[in-house]
């Protein structure tokens, strides 16, 4: 790369999007009094996602609904914000336990001998040989359709890719001298497991939590679009997507917003993960 | 090279059952009794009698225990019958059948239309890398990395049906060409970004390699150089293209979605919601089939284009 970019302006920007999950209950509600100054600024959005008002569908953006309306005439900028819960909050916790399964299960294969190496490879290959949205969509028959559900099913698609790089790492520092030392030294296989091999081999796996989070993202979306996910009346992107699909050619305004907001998410997600494998 | 071959055979062959015992069992655990659903067991709908519910389960084998359904279903399936449907009782292969030749269309013309746009974007961005053209092709395959493949087509569908009524909203392939362009689009900027980035890698290497510098003072010119670049990438683009069949695979389901294509994701979403589970599991030996043996094509291309891959397998 010619220029040095820097992580932490990058994670910035990503942050802004769990900012905004975490103070969607402030941020977008029923204003009951009259606005003041402070409340106007407390409160940008003074709707209910859930609010229906159906002497108000459609209406375009602009006046008192900025983004405009949906068809119940729930506001949609409203929806927007209460939806970046579901796309953050199933997003982060998928990555973070596709993370943690295949930490452990990466470092079990490279740490414990070639029978249990050779398992966890098969059961890389066969996760790996699906469509990740296929293997998504059929489990998502198991359970009712839950932000919970979904997140343990992404996950179970996103663990191998950690796997595989904890494990390359984990063998590769398993005959790297300081462990050989460590060994030599009379150190216990856990020991040489958890101090001297795995605070290494996590490291390049860390730099595709992003790109993980992103994935994750996508297929909640995708999951939603296709009716499999959080149920209604939750205010997820996709769900929103797939509503919008039916009154396509009389308000733009449903599809462009939960369409950017994806994007943006999706986009600063890769960004930091791309940085993060640029400054190593 | 022929051990080579078997043993990547063999390994492949694992995988696949191993995918589809996994299928089995996940929907085999699924809540839910499958003949109730079947026969219109849904709530507030009057339960189909138990006489009904019995001749279900005998026909469709459900009043065996799992493993013996489990084994018999892959002995069937490994004669080419998946079986019957829940949902209409005709043959799971004839309903795949049927809408095979729409996804195919699509997905075929997709991957012309990003090979022909891919190849000329990589090679423009690696002629002069960090020039503006890189720059600009590098921000285009940003954007389409992180934009979901229903949200670009819900976008497309805005522009070209809604605003210009260039196409119908609904895609239908009795209309031809037109009635597809748009799935066909979709799924085409899906597997664009990758295809591109691979040449884009695969030429700027070559090109400012040491060789070619050299090359270039012997008067090679760097179109000759750039033709040479892309034929030595063909393992590179081999692999891409093995790696490109699961996300058209997932792409169709959403992208059919998004069009109304009756197709094979279609298929796939509807089964998945009425737990059809013989569907379900003909197509996901289809869907993994369709990635095994891409991947095995891949394998083999790159095997013969450089020996030392099969050499490093024998350790």
């Amino acid at each position: 790369m010619t220029r040095f970019r820097s992580v932490r302006t990058r994670l910035l920007v990503l942050a802004f999007f769990p900012l905004v999950a975490l103070l969607a209950p402030l941020l977008a509600r029923e204003r009951t009094t009259e606005p003041s100054v402070l409340a106007r600024l407390v409160t940008p959005v003074p709707f209910d996602p859930n609010a229906t008002d159906l002497d108000a569908r459609f209406r375009p953006p602009g006046g008192e609904h900025l983004l405009g309306t949906d068809d119940l005439g729930r506001d949609v900028l409203s929806r927007l914000v209460h939806g970046a819960r579901v796309s953050v909050g199933v997003g982060l916790a998928a990555a973070t336990l596709a993370f943690l399964a295949g930490t452990l299960l990466g470092s079990a294969a490279g740490a414990f001998g070639p029978r249990a190496d050779r398992a966890v490879l098969f059961a890389t290959g066969v996760v790996q040989a699906f469509p990740a949205l296929v293997l998504v969509a059929a489990g998502a028959a198991l359970a009712p359709p839950s932000p919970f559900t979904a997140a343990i099913l992404i996950a179970l698609t996103g663990w191998p890719e950690v796997a595989r790089l904890v494990r390359a790492e984990a063998l590769r520092l398993s005959i790297a001298p300081h462990v050989e030392a460590a060994r030599a030294a009379g150190a216990s296989r856990r020991r040489v497991l958890f101090v001297h091999v795995l605070p290494g081999a996590i490291a390049p796996a860390l730099a595709t939590v992003p790109y993980i989070l992103g994935g994750a993202v996508l297929l909640e979306a995708s999951l939603s679009f296709l009716g499999l996910g959080a149920p209604p009346p939750s205010a997820s992107w996709g769900r929103a997507l797939a509503d919008a699909r039916e009154s396509l050619t009389s308000a733009w305004w449903c599809v462009v917003p939960p369409a950017v907001a994806l994007f943006l998410l999706v986009l600063s997600a890769r960004k930091v993960g791309e940085a993060l494998s640029e400054s190593r | 090279m022929a051990r080579f071959l078997v043993r990547r055979i063999l390994g492949s062959a694992a995988t696949l059952v191993g995918v589809l015992v996994v299928v089995f069992l996940l929907l085999s655990a699924a809540p839910g009794d499958p003949a109730r659903l079947a026969t219109g067991g849904a709530p507030g709908r009057r339960a189909a009698s138990s006489e009904a519910l019995e001749a279900f389960r005998a026909v469709h084998g459900l009043d065996r225990p799992l493993p013996a359904r489990l084994a018999s279903w892959l002995g069937a399936a490994a004669r080419l019958d998946l079986g019957r449907s829940f949902r209409d009782g005709r043959p799971v292969t004839r309903r795949i059948a049927e809408t095979l030749p729409a996804t195919l269309t699509v997905n075929g013309l997709a991957l012309l239309l990003a090979a022909g746009l891919a190849v000329p974007l990589g090679v423009w961005g690696a002629r002069r890398p960090g020039g503006a053209a890189d720059r600009v092709s590098g921000l285009l395959l940003d954007a389409l990395f992180s934009l979901p493949s229903f949200a670009l087509g819900l976008l497309l569908l805005l522009l070209f049906s809604v605003q210009l009524r260039w196409t119908p909203v609904f895609a239908d392939p009795s209309l031809g060409l037109r009635g597809i362009a748009l799935p066909a689009l979709t799924l085409a900027l899906v597997a664009l970004a990758p295809i591109a980035r691979v040449t884009r890698r695969a030429v700027g290497e070559a090109l400012s390699s040491p060789p070619a510098l050299s090359g270039r003072a012997r008067g090679e010119t760097p179109r000759e150089q750039t033709f040479r670049a892309l034929r030595r990438a063909a393992p590179a683009f081999a692999g891409l293209s093995a790696a490109l069949v699961p996300q058209l695979v997932a792409g169709s389901v959403l992208v059919e979605r998004v069009f109304g294509l009756p197709g094979t994701g279609q298929l796939l979403a509807d089964s998945v919601f009425s737990r059809d589970l013989p569907t379900v599991l003909g197509l996901t030996l289809v869907s993994g089939l369709a990635v095994v043996v891409s991947t095995l094509a891949a394998d083999a291309a790159a095997a013969v284009a450089d020996p030392r891959i099969v050499d490093g397998e024998g350790t």
